[in-house]
């Protein structure tokens, strides 16, 4: 059945590029957008995402959510994890053990769905989820976000979807920016941009600082599942440099270097503190009017340390270093039709104190094309083949992608797809060895096998007047989930508990979207969406229920925001937001008493919230900004922090000020 | 790469003349220091958790079982939940203090909390502290955890035993939060044998190289 599928994906990337017999060009991903319908909701913004090429949003075949530059700035998030909280529904953030970050993305966990920053993965895992942390706002012009099954096109972890975060070039002569802004529990957010743009050189440098004390929490008697009583709060630094130097049209080369620290002080003496060393180099060039070829480099190193008080030492415990090559061969025609070719390698290195063997390495290759047919006015396939190879488990992988878009009159856009994820296990997930606070010793597992998740989706958008509406559904079925199993006793052994990664039954999630857009010419605009999620939790391979590390997905979720702008004179505009979310209750099973597991599971049910947000922006000139903020501005305080409550004790004034330094002259 | 931030923490611990240093971190031991005019000497003992049919002796050794609101008020909002009787707790011929992680007991000694931060500051001799009050071992069946196997749940078997509370105040544990605060007392205690001999001695240190909490590192002076 499988072979058969790949023949077809065979035969329909060769029959579309039989018909192409005429040659076209490069799109123009910096061409100005054109006013008017179209570029109220974004539509002829160039996103990439989807297809690994630029293609207008309105013609993206592969239904592709974008955040702008303008919704980040509304929404004032410090982080990704703030802004899609914000502004997506089907996304939480929850605690997992020790406080650390955990994503839900419509019934993905942060293991299966794929950050990149320019299209560049990133290294490091803590509970499988990257460090959102880093992921900071400053200096993003767009987020892309592609639900669905990815791994034709990126490979690993890509099984949920894939989160692209783009960031800015630099369009003027030199900018620099100051802001800042102070919240309750000594929260501090500072941040500086500096960028120059010569006839051949441009460069921006971003430099942020945030800081927010530990926030102890109160909770009410006997909880029903654990809780949280203090919010742990942090330091980060973030710097980045982006250098672009063009030294003819057709040669772009794009240098780049980011430094990140984290210190989180869960304990006094013994401060944690993560660190990030990034750098990157890519080369893109306009071979002809129809051909490109983009080939990069990228180094990315994340470590985390202990630092010891009492005895001035800064102790590393873990490491992952990834460096990767990849390149990218893209050939248009006149007719629109693209056929991109690619491959990539990675060296993937990771020290961790609780290896086995204390360090563990692997090299990852594939190769993979894709075919992007655009039949006529009305009717666009995508199809696309990818082979991994992991050389650890000396093990192979191929995915396919099948995607069509049909539009049947202008601003409707219809779209159906089929494509496969995968997850190969974690070096971490084979060879662990983890005393986790006398409860159990987490064990790695060589033999394990990769996740496999089939995902079918379909959905339509359509625009009219001031209203835009998308509608989406999907179905996931996932073999062989990766994740930890049921706790044993090994033979002759009743006292020591293992919990070992495993390969989990086939189970399923699916859901869908709704979404409506309205922009007034009164200065109003709104946004309304939904999403519902289900996702039936996984058993074992003998059909035991187990205990869910992992909050699931609540099922309803919903994200709404009205804003009103007015720009009173030359010197005194005035943005009036509210934004809200609310979130479903849930359930998940989990242990009665994780020391004693024959006294089997229960189901612990998780209360629903709602959580909105006031901000005022007044504008100032051309040059100042003041933003003032009620974050939780009902006053919600959680009976009991669970690990998926909303991070808060109640209501918060934000106040921020931000200059353009250049806007001054 | 970047190995030049970090530090590699050395094997061992550096030992100067008039200090000591005990790994103290394990839950079920007693670690009994003998003190001489030319060094010292441990002796490590294990805390007895078998369950005896019926209480010994007086019927008050054995673990206490105690719930504490350790994610709420924290450890003085605590519930007794059990007691198991067990053996008494072994000790050797000769000592004069004993530690287990943060407690600190005494041979029927008694101590006193000076004001002074350092050994080299001292008087010249405990006569200085003739009209000090010195404080005798009390019964304590919170302190000394010995079980760990329910902590996440707030649960902890402790030895009921006696303690020096004046001692053991050089290292306090508090919760919330979780994990625990740790936080050093570096006062010079005075302490009063039951031989009548005294000495001086202050915690330098409570962690190892390696950051391994209740590894202690002690300063004293014998006889004082």
């Amino acid at each position: 059945m499988r072979f058969w599928l790949y023949i077809l994906f065979l035969g329909m990337t060769l029959v579309g590029y039989a018909k192409q017999d005429q040659e076209g060009t490069l799109p123009d991903a910096g061409e100005e957008p054109v006013e008017g319908l179209d570029s109220m909701y974004y539509l002829n913004d160039v996103v990439v995402t989807g297809t690994r090429t630029p293609k207008l949003l309105k013609d993206a075949p592969i239904q592709t959510r974008v955040i702008t530059a303008s919704d980040i700035e509304k929404a004032d998030a410090t982080n990704v994890e703030d802004l899609l909280q914000q502004e997506m529904p089907g996304v939480e953030f929850s605690y997992a053990m020790n406080q650390l970050k955990h994503m839900n993305l419509c019934g993905f966990g942060g293991q299966g769905i794929l950050f990149m920053v320019d299209g560049d993965r990133l290294a490091g895992e803590t509970m499988d989820d990257v460090d959102f942390t880093r992921l900071n706002m400053a200096n993003v012009e767009r987020i892309e976000i592609v639900k669905g099954a990815a791994s034709a096109l990126y490979g690993s972890h890509a099984g949920g979807g894939v989160i692209n975060i783009i960031t800015k070039e630099q369009t003027q002569p030199w900018t620099l920016n100051l802001n800042a802004r102070l919240a309750r529990y000594n929260e501090r957010r500072f941040g500086g941009a500096f960028g120059t743009k010569g006839k051949q050189l441009h460069n921006m440098l971003n430099v942020n600082h945030t800081f927010i004390d530990n926030i102890h929490v109160h909770n009410a008697e006997n909880p029903a599942t654990q809780i949280v009583s203090t919010i742990y709060g942090d330091r980060t630094w973030n710097v980045k440099d982006r250098l672009t130097y063009k030294p003819t049209d057709q040669l772009t080369f794009v240098g780049r270097a980011g430094y990140f620290f984290r210190e989180v002080v869960r304990t006094a003496d013994t401060p944690e503190r993560y660190r990030d060393f990034s750098a990157g180099v890519k080369g893109l060039w306009d071979i002809t009017a129809h051909d490109q070829l983009e080939i990069s480099y990228s180094f990315d190193q994340y470590d985390k340390s202990d630092f010891h008080k009492i005895n001035r030492l800064d102790v590393r415990d873990y490491s992952n270093v990834q460096n990767a090559f990849r390149s990218l061969y893209n050939h248009y025609w006149s007719t629109g039709s693209v056929l991109s070719v690619g491959t990539d390698y990675m060296h993937d290195y990771l020290m961790n104190k609780n290896l086995g063997s204390k360090t563990a390495s692997q090299s990852i290759c594939d190769a993979f094309a894709q075919f992007d047919w655009l039949i006529d006015t009305h009717w666009e396939v995508v199809g696309a083949l990818r082979y991994d190879y992991f050389s650890d488990s000396k093990s192979a992988h191929f995915t396919p992608k099948l995607t069509a878009r049909y539009q049947p009159i202008d601003h409707l856009n219809l779209r159906l797809g089929y494509g496969m994820g995968f997850r190969s296990p974690a070096l971490k997930e084979k060879y662990y060895n983890f005393d986790m606070v006398g409860i159990w010793i987490i064990q790695g597992n060589p033999n394990l096998k990769s996740e496999v998740s089939h995902n079918f989706n379909a959905s339509a958008d359509y625009t009219k007047g001031h209203y835009n509406f998308t509608l989406a559904a999907y179905y996931n079925n996932v073999h062989n989930k990766l994740t930890t199993g049921v706790p044993h006793y090994l033979p002759g052994d009743d006292k020591q508990l293992y919990l070992d990664y495993t390969n989990l039954e086939d189970y399923s999630i699916y859901g869908g979207e709704a979404n409506v857009q309205a922009r007034w010419d009164n200065g109003f605009s709104a946004k309304l969406s939904y999403a519902y999620t289900n996702e039936r939790l996984p058993k074992d391979k003998e059909g035991h229920t187990i205990n869910n590390q992992y909050i699931p997905a609540r099922r309803h979720s919903l994200t709404a925001r009205v804003d009103w702008d007015k720009q009173f004179t030359s010197n005194y505009g005035l943005r009036l937001s509210l934004n809200g979310r609310f979130l479903s209750a849930v359930k998940n099973v989990e242990f009665v008493d994780y020391y004693d597991i024959s006294k089997g599971t229960s189901t612990i049910h998780y209360p629903a919230y709602t959580y909105w947000k006031l901000s005022v922006v007044q504008h100032f000139g051309k040059a100042f900004k003041v933003t003032t903020a009620l974050d939780n501005l009902l006053n919600y305080k959680p009976k009991y922090h669970y690990f998926n409550s909303p991070l808060t004790d109640g209501i918060n004034l934000m106040v921020g000020l931000s200059v353009d330094i250049d806007k001054l002259f | 790469m970047f190995d030049d931030i970090y530090d590699e923490p050395q094997e061992q611990v550096d030992i100067k003349e008039g200090q000591l240093y005990i790994d103290a971190s394990s839950w079920t031991d007693w670690h009994y220091i003998n003190l001489t005019a030319t060094g010292n000497k441990v002796v490590k003992m294990s805390i007895p958790t078998e369950a005896l049919p019926s209480p010994n002796g007086e019927g008050a050794e054995g673990l206490y079982t105690y719930w504490y609101d350790v994610f709420g008020e924290g450890l003085s909002k605590h519930e007794f939940r059990g007691f198991t009787p067990t053996a008494s707790q072994p000790e050797p011929d000769e000592w004069h203090i004993a530690v287990h992680r943060n407690n600190v007991r005494t041979n029927g000694g008694a101590a006193y909390e000076t004001p002074y931060t350092s050994m080299d500051d001292l008087p010249e001799s405990s006569e200085a502290f003739a009209d000090a009050t010195f404080t005798e071992d009390v019964w304590n069946e919170l302190d000394v955890w010995t079980i760990q196997a329910q902590m996440l749940q707030g649960l902890i078997g402790n030895q009921g035993i006696k303690v020096n509370p004046v001692l053991s105040s050089w290292l306090t544990v508090s919760l919330p939060p979780v994990p625990p605060v740790f936080t050093l007392n570096n006062h010079v205690f005075i302490i009063k044998f039951n031989d009548g001999t005294y000495g001086a001695i202050q915690l330098e240190n409570y962690q190892s190289p390696t950051g391994v909490k209740c590894c202690l590192t002690i300063n004293y002076k014998y006889p004082y």
